[in-house]
C-alpha cells in the first residue's frame, strides 16, 4: 500500500508536481492513533499543496479525516502519530521544537475553529483577546492595542475602537466570529487554517464572514485552507478544492472545473445531494451507506461499497493517483492508467 | 462600512429584589462596623470598673455590664473588628491555599495531581475542629494561632472543587486556542482558567464566612483562639459563662452578635447561589 502503489500506476507523483511558489507543501501525510488493541490510520498517505494567497477547500464528511489533518498541519493533538513530511515556508514543520512550533502558530499559521462561542474567554475584553497573540511576543501594550484596533477595523467591526474594552457576552454570534478571525489574522500570518468557520452561523451571517475573509486574503495575499462539509459556501470562496474520503483525498482540482466536472464518483454523488438553484430535480440524491470506520476500511477503494461504478478489481486493488485530461487528480479506477 | 447602531452595546441590568437588597445592606453595615468599630468605641471598654460590675441592659449600658464592668455593647462594637476581619482573613488565606494547591495539581505532571488530591483527602477527612484545637494550643493560645490553624485545616474543600473546575475549563477551547498559540504555562493558568474557574468559590465563600466565624468563635470559647481581655466575641462568651446564671446577657450578647453575622453572611451565600443558577428559584 502507499508508495508503491502510487508509483506502479506510473503516475507522477505529488512531490514531483510540487507548485513554484508552495507556501505549504504536505507529502504523503498519514496520521496514525494508538487505541487500546490496534493502531488506526485516520489519514492515509494524503499530498497536496497550497501556494502564496491561494484559497484551497478541503471537503469531506464528518470522520473523513479532514479535520484531523487540518490539526497535523498546526501539530495540534499531541496523541496521533504523524508520519511523512509538512513544510512550510521550506521549513520542515514536523522536525520542529515545541516552542518552535509555538511560534509558527499565530505569526505564520493562524487558526480559526468552529465555535466563536467557546473560542473566546468570557472574563477578558475583546481587544486583550485580539492582542493576546502580540503580547506574549513582546510587543508592547500600547502598539499590541492598536494592531488589535487595525484588525478588527479591517474585519469591520463597527466602533471598534469603543467595542476593544466589551466582552465577548456583548456581541453577536457574526460578530464573535470576526473577533476571533481577528485572533488568527493579528499576527500577520501567511496561512490561515480555517475548520468550518461559518458552520455556527446563519446563512446570512455565514455569507458576510466568508466575503471579509476572502476580502483580507486578496488583499494581504493570504493563503486560507478551509475546512468545510459544505459544498455551497466552497463554490463562491475557494481557488481550488480538495476532497477526502475515509482518510483519502480522493479528487482534487480547480474549483470550477470539480464543480462542472466531477470525476470521482464520490464527488458527483456529493454535488448531486446539494440542492442547486440552476436545476431543477424531483428529488436530490443521496448516496448509499455510510462512510466506514477508520478501524475498518474495506479493501482496494474505501469507496467502493458505496459506488454506483464499482468494477471487479475495486475491492481489491487500491486505485492511484490519476490524472485526467481536465486536471483533476483522481484516486479511482475509471481513470486508471489502462 | 460604515454603520452606526443606534445604542450603546447593552450592559446587564441586575434587578434586586426588597430582601435580597436587606441582606446586602446587612452584610455592609457589619462589614462598615468592623472597620470603624474601634474608632469610635470609648477607651474604657479594657479597663475594669469595679463600681459597674454585671449591670443588667440599661439604658446607660445597652447591653449590661461584664464582670470587670466593662460596657458589653461597645465591647462587642470594637470587637466585631477582631472577629469578622478575623474570619475573613483565614477564608482568604485557605482559598490561596486552595488555589495553589488547585493549580499546581491542574499544570503539573500526573503524579503532582495524584499526590496533591490524595494529601487533600486525607486533609478532607480529618475534623478540622479537632485538628486546628491541636495546631492552635502547639503554636500557644492566641487569635493568631487560630487564624493560623484555620487557614491550615480549612483548605481541602476549595482546593478539591477548584481542581475539578479548573480541569473543566482548561478544555474549553478558547483555553486551548491560547495554548497553542505559544500563551505560557503561568499566564494560561491566570488570566483564563484561574478567573474562568472561581466562580464556583463565590457562594462558598459567603458560606464559609458564616461557618468559619462560628468555629473561630469556638477556638476563642475553649481557650486556644484569643484571649481575655480581648473582646474577641468567642473569647467574650468563654469569659462570661462562669457567671452566666447570674448574667445571661454577658454571654447571650456575645453570641447574638455571632448569630447574626453568620445568618447575614448564610443568607447572602443562599442569594449568590440563586443568582448564578436561576433554577434554584422557589
Amino acid at each position: 500500500m502507499g508508495v508503491d502503489t502510487i508509483l506502479t500506476d506510473g503516475i507522477v507523483p505529488a512531490q514531483l508536481r510540487q507548485r513554484p511558489e508552495a507556501l505549504l507543501q504536505v507529502d504523503q501525510l498519514s496520521i496514525d492513533i494508538a487505541t487500546r488493541d490496534a493502531n488506526v490510520r485516520l489519514v492515509d498517505n494524503v499530498s497536496f499543496g497550497i501556494g502564496r494567497g491561494e484559497r484551497v477547500a478541503l471537503v469531506g464528511e464528518s470522520g473523513s479525516g479532514k479535520s484531523v489533518t487540518a490539526q497535523a498541519l498546526m501539530r495540534l493533538n499531541s496523541r496521533v502519530k504523524l508520519s511523512g513530511r509538512v513544510q512550510f515556508d521550506g521549513k520542515d514543520l514536523l522536525s520542529l521544537s515545541n516552542s518552535q512550533m509555538a511560534a509558527m502558530r499565530g505569526q505564520r499559521m493562524g487558526m480559526v475553529f468552529q465555535d466563536p462561542m467557546s473560542s473566546l474567554d468570557p472574563l477578558m475584553t475583546i481587544g486583550d483577546q485580539v492582542a493576546e497573540t502580540l503580547r506574549i511576543r513582546g510587543v508592547s501594550k500600547r502598539e499590541a492595542r492598536q494592531r488589535a484596533l487595525d484588525v478588527l477595523d479591517e474585519l469591520k467591526v463597527e466602533r471598534a475602537a469603543e467595542r476593544l474594552d466589551s466582552f465577548p457576552h456583548e456581541f453577536s454570534g457574526g460578530m464573535r466570529q470576526r473577533v476571533v478571525l481577528a485572533m488568527a489574522l493579528v499576527g500577520e500570518p501567511d496561512l490561515l487554517i480555517a475548520d468550518e468557520p461559518t458552520t455556527a452561523l446563519d446563512v446570512r451571517v455565514q455569507e458576510r464572514v466568508l466575503d471579509l475573509l476572502d476580502e483580507i486574503s486578496r488583499r494581504r495575499s493570504l493563503a486560507v485552507l478551509l475546512i468545510t462539509h459544505d459544498l455551497g459556501i466552497v463554490a463562491g470562496f475557494a481557488d481550488r478544492v480538495m476532497v477526502m474520503y475515509s482518510g483519502r483525498i480522493v479528487e482534487e482540482n480547480e474549483a470550477t472545473l470539480l464543480f462542472a466536472e466531477p470525476q470521482h464518483p464520490y464527488t458527483r454523488g456529493l454535488l448531486e445531494a446539494v440542492p442547486r438553484a440552476d436545476i431543477t430535480v424531483d428529488r436530490l440524491r443521496s448516496i448509499a451507506g455510510a462512510p466506514p470506520a477508520p478501524g475498518a476500511r474495506p479493501s482496494g477503494c474505501t469507496f467502493h461499497p458505496r459506488c454506483d461504478h464499482a468494477m471487479a478489481m475495486c475491492s481489491s486493488v487500491e486505485p492511484g493517483e490519476t490524472i485526467t485530461p481536465l486536471g483533476a487528480r483522481v484516486r479511482c479506477h475509471l481513470y486508471g492508467a489502462g | 462600512m460604515t454603520l452606526v447602531l443606534p445604542t450603546a452595546a447593552p450592559r446587564r441590568k441586575a434587578n434586586f429584589t426588597a430582601y435580597e437588597l436587606t441582606v446586602f445592606g446587612v452584610v455592609a453595615a457589619l462589614f462598615l462596623l468592623a472597620l470603624i468599630g474601634p474608632m469610635i468605641a470609648p477607651a474604657d471598654i479594657y479597663t475594669s470598673n469595679m463600681l459597674e460590675t454585671l449591670f443588667p441592659p440599661s439604658a446607660e449600658h445597652w447591653l449590661g455590664t461584664d464582670d470587670q464592668g466593662r460596657d458589653i455593647f461597645w465591647r462587642l462594637v470594637a470587637g466585631s473588628r477582631l472577629s469578622l476581619f478575623a474570619t475573613v482573613l483565614v477564608v482568604i488565606l485557605y482559598s490561596i491555599i486552595g488555589m495553589i494547591v488547585a493549580t499546581l495539581a491542574t499544570v503539573g505532571p500526573r503524579w503532582v495531581d495524584e499526590l496533591l488530591m490524595r494529601i487533600t483527602d486525607i486533609g478532607l477527612s480529618l475534623p478540622g475542629l479537632v485538628v486546628s484545637l491541636g495546631i492552635a494550643t502547639v503554636l500557644g493560645p492566641s487569635l493568631q494561632s487560630g487564624i493560623i490553624a484555620l487557614a491550615l485545616t480549612g483548605w481541602p474543600m476549595t482546593a478539591r472543587i477548584l481542581r475539578t473546575t479548573m480541569r473543566r475549563t482548561m478544555e474549553q477551547p478558547f483555553v486551548e486556542g491560547a495554548r497553542i498559540l505559544g500563551v505560557s504555562r503561568t499566564r494560561l493558568m491566570l488570566k483564563h482558567v484561574l478567573p474562568n474557574s472561581l466562580d464556583v468559590l463565590i457562594v462558598k465563600w459567603a458560606g464559609d464566612i458564616s461557618f468559619t466565624m462560628l468555629i473561630l468563635a469556638g477556638l476563642s470559647f475553649i481557650g486556644v483562639g484569643a484571649q481575655p481581655p480581648s473582646p474577641e466575641w468567642g473569647a467574650m462568651i468563654s469569659g462570661a459563662r462562669g457567671y452566666m446564671s447570674i448574667a445571661w446577657w454577658a454571654v447571650a450578647a456575645p453570641g447574638a452578635a455571632i448569630v447574626i453575622n453568620a445568618v447575614a453572611f448564610a443568607l447572602l451565600a443562599d442569594i449568590l447561589q440563586v443568582r448564578r443558577d436561576p433554577s434554584l428559584q422557589a
